[in-house]
């Protein structure tokens, strides 16, 4: 399981990684906004994508939305881990198709319990 | 420009004195048109300096507005922020200090317990034990193993949490950088509003257009604003309501 961490601030990367290794994701990669994320994603590989929403460059919703309209990125997972809490922005954010939504300040718990619950209904399909 | 209009004037008038003696009506008549014409051209020359005068007012009144809406929404609003972040980095600090505090005596006490075995240990090895002494050393060691595991799940569970209390850098991150944006302005306004009174100037501000899903940042005073989610629960609820 190879897992791309998308977040401007290398600290929130760091504190994601760290978190994800407990969980038993070993495997990460790193991009600090959607515009470096592309390239990584494009190349292939990754089977899991952690992004934030509000970066410089391409934000991490527009990143959702080219992910999804990319034919071979399509049906990648898209756990968003943001500070943005408009409910305007978590709705356009499930009709672009995230599969799981996080705000910070967030706990290991509730990331572990958003993680397993998008891989059970990729599992369930 | 002016004392050619004031020639063109002094002749006329002049003109129009010798014509009025003269008992010439044409000529006066003609000497009292041109006279009135340069007036009235002054006249229009005014009104269009006005005009001008007014549009530009009008031009500057736009920004001395974004100003008056500075002062009065986004400086309070950044008193907020700031706070937000002195709030934020305390709560923090103080997290990860209190965590420290619990891991330290579980190190202490892993240490402690060690150094007590390892002497038992070592007075076992030289012989120096006897048959009771051994069998409460054995004991202790049983005992100390479950303790070195329950202590390492916890300092390992703590560092977790000091782990998590450091992302506070990014969302207090955030918030400067939307303070440092509102700095740049205020000191643009005011820059362009030293200009427009130092010169008549062109100035063009442009109205914000309000895009619901901007990006914002951490939100300030969430409790308050009933468009704002305010915890993981309203967010599953929220999206569960969506049929999520």
């Amino acid at each position: 399981m190879r897992i791309l961490i998308v977040d401007d601030f290398s600290t929130m990367r760091r504190i994601i990684k760290n978190l994800l290794r407990d969980l038993g994701f070993n495997n990460t990669l790193e991009a600090d906004d959607g515009l470096t994320a592309l390239p990584i994603l494009q190349a292939g590989g990754i089977d899991f994508l952690v992004t934030d929403w509000n970066m410089p460059g391409m934000q991490g919703i527009d990143l959702l939305k080219t992910v999804r309209a990319d034919e071979k990125l399509s049906t990648l997972p898209v756990l968003m881990v943001t500070a943005e809490t408009k409910r305007e922005q978590i709705i356009e954010a499930a009709q672009a198709g995230v599969n799981g939504y996080i705000v910070k300040p967030f706990t290991a718990a509730t990331l572990k319990e958003k993680i397993e619950k998008i891989f059970e209904r990729i599992n369930a399909q | 420009m002016a004392s050619m209009n004031k020639d063109i004037q002094l002749d006329a008038a002049r003109a129009l004195v010798t014509a009025l003696e003269n008992n010439d009506d044409t000529t006066a008549g003609k000497q009292l048109a041109i006279l009135t014409q340069s007036h009235e051209s002054q006249l229009f020359k005014d009104v269009g300096k006005l005009t001008r005068e007014l549009h530009e007012a009008l031009n500057n009144f736009n920004i001395d507005s974004r100003l008056v809406d500075l002062a009065q929404n986004d400086i309070p609003n950044t008193r907020d922020r700031l706070n937000f972040v002195i709030t934020t980095t305390e709560e923090a600090a103080h997290k990860t200090l209190s965590h420290i505090d619990k891991t330290m005596p579980l190190a202490q006490e892993l240490r402690e317990t060690a150094e007590k075995i390892d002497e038992s240990w070592l007075r076992f090895r030289k012989k120096e034990m006897n048959a009771d002494e051994f069998r409460q050393l054995v004991k202790e060691i049983e005992a100390y193993l479950p303790t070195v595991k329950q202590h390492a799940d916890q300092v390992h569970a703590n560092l977790s949490e000091m782990t998590l209390a450091q992302g506070f850098q990014d969302l207090t991150g955030q918030v400067i950088r939307q303070v440092i944006s509102l700095v740049e302005e205020v000191e643009a306004s005011l820059v362009q509003l030293v200009k427009v009174a130092g010169k008549h100037q062109q100035n063009v501000t442009t109205k914000k257009e309000i895009d619901p899903i901007k990006a914002e940042g951490p939100q300030i005073n969430a409790q308050d604003n009933p468009n704002v989610v305010n915890n993981q629960d309203d967010v599953d609820d929220l999206l569960s309501s969506l049929g999520f």
